[in-house]
């Protein structure tokens, strides 16, 4: 089982603790991840606001580099998911605008030919590699932990994009979590968006956001939040001491990022995974559930 | 016999309250004939607005299980069967002021809406002289999409940004309009549309998607804040922190294929507002989420760093 890796520009920074989670989750499951040399930001949904074609051609690039290889390209981030999903069907869909963007990719040696899958970790833990091989491998069940599954906006809508499974009734990440032990809530914010993409030009809602988000992931009784994307992952964890102040309290809430949920589970220590030295909101919470 | 359960938020006389009624199942019914059979039948007083019956005007829009549509559209036997249940609960749109049980006030909407004057104004070649033009069928197809809006408020219904605060952003509608009218050829004065835009919250759309996800025309009304801010910015409203935010973006991806993520708050922000987060900074480095001497360290390109740049200045050149 072999995929050409898209880590996404925030795991090379912010959310380095999530490349470190998926690799050592990755090499334990046996799945090798080859990453792609020279990938490019996706766009991170910003980009296509001032420059749609550029957003277009880059990605094309992106997927083409995973066609080179000839293997289907796995990200970890919702975002760069959507990012690549939404190029992808729009060349896959339109000959005119594939051929338009493969007349640019020739100038630099390049051609997007459509063979290659988008697909996300989740995903691939669920679909590829399965939840029964999974639940084998785990060495540490987390029973007893209770986590807030929150999936994140881009990993389920539009879901004409995204089409994994049911974006207003999903189950992937609550049978991933049951999986290894642990005990999703059925939290009632899990469809929830956490703000991220706005956090600069609209500051204040989005910090209602993230504080509603993690005050009822304590008042409906979860030890941490769990999310298959960095982003909501920094959103949640980073500016969770400002949105807490703007929502009036609420117990502090460790926010794992899915990969270092699994890792746990699988006997990977925590601190090879960034924990809890990278995380802003202590995750001892969680981790005194391994021991 | 099989019973469907609607479980119904009701609102009447400043109380709200869950009102439960059973009724039996009938094949190929939709959630609005449902309503209907309850007023019919059990309680004339239950209060729901509905029209065409056919998905055109917009009237009958609820919530069912949290997830806005059209009742009249909305298949039971569907929903049921999605759910794993027979019981539904039924409420009225969000992000409305309710008036009663299931309707919403649409008037203070509807002043919100006028704000980006969604309507044309037609260039003079359009309507006047001997000799009047018309549209070509590609300039038509550009914006036609738009038309399909018919005002349910599906969208801003389960729309996060307006969930948070309502004050300084729009109903992902108004933005599908005023879009409809900046695509249209025909049309003399797109900063009409843009402006109110742009000072009423464009760029703090938080992406949820909620709106593309919820309409029941298919429409995609992210892609037309999209759209608008693209023409905004064209047209040199810069003066904010999500144009920076996205012209950073683009600018790092140029200069070497990758976020540098230490810059970030100081391209978006600005310096005055950057300073005033030193402190949550200093915790960010504590975690080591950034460090700053990266900001003074040249990041290193990615391999192919030239052929993206020729490759984004020909995409570039193309929009032009």
């Amino acid at each position: 089982m072999k995929y050409a890796f898209f880590p996404g520009c925030v795991l090379e920074s912010a959310a380095k603790e999530d490349y470190l989670a998926t690799v050592a989750v990755a090499k334990k499951l046996g799945i090798e991840l080859e990453e792609l040399d020279g990938w490019t930001c996706c766009g991170a949904s910003h980009v296509q606001d001032i420059a749609p074609e550029i957003t277009l051609a880059t990605n094309a690039r992106n997927i083409a580099l995973a066609e080179e290889k000839g293997l289907n390209l796995l990200t970890v981030c919702n975002t760069c998911t959507l990012m690549l999903r939404e190029a992808k069907n729009e060349l896959d869909k339109n000959e005119k605008e594939k051929n338009e963007v493969n007349k640019k990719l020739a100038q630099i040696g390049k051609q997007y030919r459509g063979t290659t899958d988008i697909t996300h970790f989740l995903w691939v833990l669920i679909r590829d590699y399965g939840l029964d091989k999974l639940k084998a491998k785990v060495v540490k069940p987390l029973t007893g932990l209770r986590v807030a599954e929150y999936y994140g906006c881009h990993i389920l809508r539009p879901q004409t994009e995204l089409g994994f499974e049911d974006y207003q009734m999903p189950t992937s990440l609550a049978e991933l979590i049951s999986a290894i032990g642990a005990t999703p809530i059925d939290f009632s914010r899990k469809l929830d968006c956490c703000g991220f993409h706005a956090v600069y030009p609209a500051h204040d809602s989005v910090m209602q956001m993230t504080g509603s988000i993690n005050k009822d992931a304590a008042t409906e009784g979860a030890d941490c939040v769990v999310t298959p994307c960095p982003l909501c992952q920094m959103q949640l964890d980073m500016f969770q001491k400002e949105a807490k102040e703007v929502v009036g309290g609420g117990k502090d809430m460790p926010i794992l990022h899915m990969s270092q949920l699994v890792g746990l589970a699988l006997g990977i220590s925590p601190d090879e995974m960034g924990m809890p030295k990278r995380h802003l909101t202590d995750t001892a919470a969680v981790t005194k559930f391994v021991g | 016999m099989r019973q469907i359960t609607y479980h119904i938020h009701r609102y009447q006389q400043g109380r709200a309250f869950v009102q439960t009624f059973k009724f039996d199942y009938e094949a190929d019914r939709t959630i609005l004939w449902g309503l209907q059979k309850i007023k019919d039948t059990q309680d004339p007083t239950l209060t729901f607005l509905a029209a065409c019956r056919s998905a055109v005007c917009g009237a009958c829009s609820v919530r069912v299980n949290g997830e806005a549509m059209l009742g009249c559209e909305a298949k039971i036997d569907e929903l049921t069967e999605r759910y794993g249940t027979d019981e539904l609960t039924i409420a009225p749109i969000g992000n409305f002021r309710v008036i009663r049980d299931l309707v919403v006030d649409w008037e203070a909407k509807v002043d919100r809406l006028k704000l980006v004057a969604p309507w044309i104004f037609l260039k003079a070649e359009f309507n006047e002289g001997d000799k009047i033009v018309r549209q070509t069928p590609a300039d038509f197809k550009k914006f036609v999409a738009g038309t399909e809006c018919i005002l349910c408020g599906c969208c801003a219904s389960e729309c996060n940004k307006l969930t948070a605060r309502q004050d300084d952003f729009l109903e992902p509608y108004v933005f599908t309009k005023a879009n409809r009218f900046v695509l249209d050829s025909r049309d003399d004065a797109p900063m009409a549309h843009i402006q109110p835009a742009f000072d009423n919250g464009l760029w703090k759309c938080v992406h949820c998607m909620n709106c593309i996800s919820r309409c029941p025309k298919h429409l995609k009304p992210a892609v037309d804040i999209s759209n608008l801010r693209k023409e905004a910015t064209k047209a040199g409203l810069t003066n904010s922190k999500g144009v920076r935010h996205a012209v950073a973006f683009k600018d790092d991806l140029y200069k070497t294929g990758r976020l540098k993520e230490v810059s970030m708050s100081l391209k978006s922000d600005g310096v005055v507002d950057s300073a005033k987060q030193a402190f949550y900074a200093l915790r960010l480095w504590k975690h080591s989420k950034i460090n700053p001497f990266e900001l003074v360290v040249p990041q290193k390109p990615v391999n192919g760093i030239d052929g993206v740049r020729r490759l984004m200045k020909a995409a570039e050149e193309v929009s032009k």
